[in-house]
């Protein structure tokens, strides 16, 4: 996957989170949103990502759709009124996990498990506990930090 | 119901009873089946090879260096070699392997279905077996640890550890893998041609062994009588020492006299 | 309306009891011979019904950590049904072994041999994961239980909703490794933790749903979550389509389509037509999973849902219906009147209960307010206090673990790295978390009661525990009948104790791994076994005498195995003899001096 394509995909993930957890959306709302958003990751993926080159599937694309539903998540936790810091911690060991685990998977496979983005990701989300407001600032913050992981690890 | 209660549990007890007396019959459940021929094992074998299978396909790897595990044998790791323009598909490799290691027969349905215990198969016309790889899939996935790797490059089977998960057999990207379904012994299809290699139970995986304990006869008599290195000179599978035209060479890849690095092998 | 469901249930496991005793006497060959992919029918329902157990604690313990408002009898009913499924997803995997004697080398524990079970292995994740899981969970529903009765049992709850939280996620997690981790075609998929865990959520729900029918109530949030995730799981199948190119048609018809007719009201409101919508998801989802773990089903002709297959899915869904149902009757038959165990139902709804807390927040300002959920630091609150101890004493022995994991003799060619290690560490972590809080519950704060019956099982089930853990330790004997060795032994040519060259070759073979060539024999593992085993020199080797010492290898002693079937007398006597022979070659003067 090009590095533009990766850029592209953050971004994609950024404008898709502006649409979730909107004042007054019906769990039915988000949910359609989420599912029909993981679906759009998935055609990006296939469409952006070299999925098939040389005769082998790029076996670390095949949990990119998940990994960009984990960012998006994220995102969008800055934007909710209740329960902010819990579900921002939550979305980010979402992330945590797809990455761990998919990571353990291709381990098995061939690949090398990326240790620095897993243990960025957890040390973000364990200091995420310890914030007690969300100022306009610290989500800005976030937000970038989530974008510079995503980009450079 | 015409008859009352107490008449009907007593005769439902009777019918009970007489039922159980019947039910203990010595059925003979231990009986252990007279032994298969040879012709039975050469027969199956034919049956095998005309059986097509698909051959996989190929790609070129470079010539093995020593095995990259801790505690590797820096001047032993065995392996094989087979050369394909040689072999002519007679399958002689086949029957000697399965005389050598006590491959158990199956059963007529599985034999009609293909599911033979043959630790080598023609695939394609070229023989196929476990190449016993340096970062084997089936031993990472073994639970109890019964598929594992000696420090001279074989991938080593124990049976009496393993527990018949079959995932070994799963995660294997060759199938090379046998699984005993059946007791072999129990139902008279197991022979011991060769008292040096056990005959498996029911419930375990097998593969070829590289003749592992043709190479440990003669590791244990080297040490015995010499102080030197043992390399396994002069050590032979059963399969390369059938194959009439010289097509399977089972060497040392890390000992410059042995065949397999001696010959010009095409790189 | 339970006792008709119990006997529905009996009708179905007979059959599938006679189904998994045969599969239990023939083995694997019962249910197929025709796998691609060596794994069949018991996994696919091994897989299944570990998702079905994942709902429950879905719907109890994370509603109780997040603090969403479920009431207490569909938290205590998920709860019962996870149990009930547990017990069957835990008699999958072990019916499937070729060799189920052979289970106990599967758990990462240590061996007398020194044989330890491949922690590479997502088998042996599974195992754990699997047995701490049923353990906690347990443990979790009798705290519910009994906080009825003893309130001071009610700070317990959400630490262990805590500790399960994670735990449920991470077994589903470790069950789609299994699958994930291989090169099998059809189970590629770095996807497939949230995958698994979709689907078991998504099963969990229906199943829940369904159990709520035959209560007789409704809980409207489950309903609407369960459509949420038929979307969820479309979307996945396509992504999965779009990698492998196989669609499984009759689950996406089955869990994808047929659930979207919850929005036709008629079919919603009518009872029957929400069992309808639970049942179909259930049966999509199994067939999912048995085309997953079984690829023949789709692709070949000769490859048969045999009857087999349908005895152990039937074996299941009966058992379950009878445990589930029995143990519903037997806790209301104890209850004072049939809501008080299980407390009455709450009708409310997912968007009201939110309205309420936020009136209420609304309303106290100041101190109260900051004590709700998470508006406080997670570190200060009430939980985290609790747990403070467990989490340092878990974290302290999952290192430990780790630590003992690595300096084992049987990995010492292999390359062992974190990732294989790091599925087994969060399920140790949670265990001894939460026997530390059970250990103060009962011990200390002596608010966990039991009454006698209870204790007595608790009792015997740790007695129990222990043998096994013995019988673990010890190890299975290696030996066939002896007559059969005989036999074998008699075909070799025999070793004459008098030709040493030969005899040296048995003892390197046989003996010289632990007692070596040098003739110093014991001295080389004495501080690895105890009992420790006695210094044996040429003087001490000539007391004893030849005899007594063919005793000992014959009939084996302490750590050594017996060589009854594995060498003939007169091998034995030659060993013996040779014995004698290697410690004539120790100096002279180190026997003196260490006189």
């Amino acid at each position: 996957m090009t590095p533009l394509a990766n850029a592209l995909a953050c971004l994609i993930a950024l404008g898709c989170a502006l649409f979730l957890w909107r004042k007054g959306s019906s769990p039915y709302r988000n949910g359609a949103l989420l599912a029909g958003f993981l679906l759009l990751f998935g055609v990006f993926t296939y469409f952006g990502g070299e999925m098939f080159d040389a005769r082998s599937i790029n076996l670390s694309l095949e949990m990119y759709p998940f990994r960009m539903m984990a960012l998006c998540l994220c995102l969008s936790t800055t934007s909710l009124a209740l329960y902010r810091r819990r579900y921002l911690v939550l979305a980010q060991a979402l992330w945590f996990w797809v990455e761990l685990f998919g990571g353990i998977a291709l381990f098995y496979r061939g690949l090398d498990v990326a240790w620095t983005r897993i243990l960025a990701i957890f040390w973000m989300g364990f200091c995420s506990t310890f914030l007690s407001k969300i100022s306009k600032e610290m989500e800005f913050c976030l937000m970038v930090f989530w974008l510079a992981v995503w980009v450079f690890f | 119901m015409g008859m009352n209660r107490r008449d009907f549990i007593k005769s439902c007890s009777l019918v009970a009873m007489m039922g159980l007396l019947g039910a203990c019959r010595k059925i003979p459940l231990d009986k252990i089946a007279g032994e298969p021929s040879l012709k039975q094992f050469q027969d199956e074998v034919r049956l095998a090879m005309s059986q097509t299978k698909k051959m996989l396909d190929l790609v070129k790897v470079s010539k093995p260096g020593p095995l990259r595990i801790p505690g590797a044998s820096s001047v032993n790791r065995f392996g094989m070699a087979i050369d394909l323009d040689l072999c002519d598909g007679c399958g002689e490799c086949i029957l000697a392997c399965n005389l050598e290691n006590n491959v158990p027969l199956v059963t007529a349905e599985e034999a009609q279905k293909g599911h033979f215990m043959h630790w080598m198969e023609l695939r394609g016309g070229s023989p196929l077996m476990c190449a016993h790889c340096g970062n084997a899939p089936c031993e990472k996935v073994c639970p109890t640890g019964a598929a594992s790797h000696t420090p001279d490059g074989l991938s080593t089977m124990m049976y009496k550890r393993c527990t018949g998960s079959r995932f070994c057999g799963a995660n294997c990207p060759i199938k090379a893998r046998k699984f005993n379904f059946n007791d072999a012994q129990k139902m008279g299809l197991a022979r011991k041609f060769n008292n040096e290699v056990p005959l498996r139970e029911k419930g375990v995986m097998e593969k070829c062994s590289l003749c592992l304990h043709r190479l440990q006869n003669d590791r244990l008599q080297f040490k015995t009588l010499s102080a030197e290195e043992w390399r396994g000179r002069g050590v032979t599978t059963a399969c390369s020492d059938a194959c009439k035209r010289r097509a399977i060479i089972f060497g040392n890849w890390l000992d410059e006299k042995s065949p397999l690095v001696r010959e010009k092998l095409p790189t | 309306m339970f006792r008709y469901l119990m006997a529905v249930g009996l009708v179905l496991f007979l059959p599938g009891l006679y189904a998994l005793g045969l599969s239990l006497y023939d083995g694997p060959s019962a249910w197929m011979v025709d796998s691609q992919t060596f794994w069949g029918t018991p996994i696919s329902l091994f897989v299944f019904w570990i998702g079905l157990a994942h709902a429950g604690t879905l719907l109890s313990a994370v509603f109780v950590a997040l603090d969403i408002k479920l009431d207490r009898r569909t938290a205590l009913i998920a709860e019962l049904s996870t149990l009930s499924s547990l017990v069957f997803a835990a008699i999958y995997p072990l019916m499937h072994l070729g060799v189920i004697e052979n289970f106990y080398m599967v758990a990462p524990f240590a061996d007398a041999r020194g044989n330890f079970a491949n922690v590479r292995s997502p088998l042996v994740w599974d195992f754990c994961c699997i047995a701490v899981y049923a353990l906690l969970s347990l443990l979790f529903f009798v705290t519910h239980l009994k906080a009825r009765k003893t309130p001071s049992l009610e700070k317990y709850r959400k630490p262990m909703a805590w500790l399960l939280f994670p735990l449920v996620l991470w077994v589903h997690t470790i069950v789609s490794l299994d699958f994930a981790t291989t090169f099998v075609p059809e189970w590629r998929g770095a996807f497939f933790p949230v995958y698994f865990i979709a689907g078991a959520i998504f099963s969990g729900l229906a199943l829940v749903n369904l159990i709520l029918c035959t209560e007789g109530y409704r809980v409207r949030l489950l309903e609407r979550l369960q459509l949420i995730c038929s979307w969820f799981m479309c979307a996945i199948w396509i992504w999965d389509f779009m990698l492998k190119g196989s669609f499984c048609t009759s689950a996406f018809v089955f869990a994808g389509l047929f659930p979207q007719l919850r929005m036709v009201s008629v079919i919603r409101e009518n009872k029957w037509g929400r069992v309808a919508l639970s049942l179909s998801v259930l049966l999509g989802l199994f067939l999912e999973r048995l085309y997953l773990v079984s690829p023949e089903f789709g692709s070949s002709a000769t490859a048969t849902f045999g009857w087999v297959d349908l005895g152990l899915l039937m074996f299941s869904v009966g058992g379950f219906m009878l445990v589930f149902f029995g143990a519903r009757r037997l806790l209301d038959r104890y209850a004072e009147s049939a809501g008080s165990y299980f407390g009455e139902v709450d009708g409310s709804d997912m968007a009201k209960a939110e309205e309420a807390e936020e009136a209420e927040r609304e309303g106290f300002r100041g101190i109260e307010k900051t004590k709700k959920g998470f508006y406080i630091q997670p570190w200060s609150s009430e939980e985290y206090r609790q747990l403070r101890f467990p989490l340092l004493l878990g974290v302290v022995v999952t290192a430990l673990f780790t630590l003992w994991i690595f300096e084992q003799q049987s990995f010492e060619n292999v390359e062992l790295s974190f990732a294989n290690v790091i599925p087994l560490w969060y399920p140790l972590f949670a265990f001894m978390a939460a026997l530390t809080l059970f250990v103060r519950a009962y011990f200390v704060e002596k608010s966990f009661v039991l009454h006698r019956a209870e204790k007595i099982i608790g009792g015997a089930l740790l007695l129990c525990l222990g043998a096994c853990a013995g019988a673990f330790f010890a190890g299975g004997a290696s030996e066939k009948p002896v007559e059969q060795f005989v036999r074998d032994m008699d075909a070799v040519s025999g070793v004459h104790a008098e030709d040493l060259n030969r005899v040296a070759m048995v003892w390197n073979a046989r003996c010289a791994t632990c007692h070596g060539t040098d003739g110093r024999f014991n001295e080389k593992f004495v501080r690895e076994y105890y009992p420790v085993p006695q210094k044996l020199d040429l003087a001490r080797l000539d007391s004893l005498g030849v005899d007594s010492l063919v005793r000992v290898v014959w009939n084996g002693r302490n750590n050594m195995n017996s060589y009854a079937g594995r060498l003939t007398l007169d091998e034995a006597r030659g060993l013996v003899l040779y014995m004698r022979h290697l410690a004539q070659k120790v100096p002279e003067e180190e026997t003196e001096g260490k006189k």
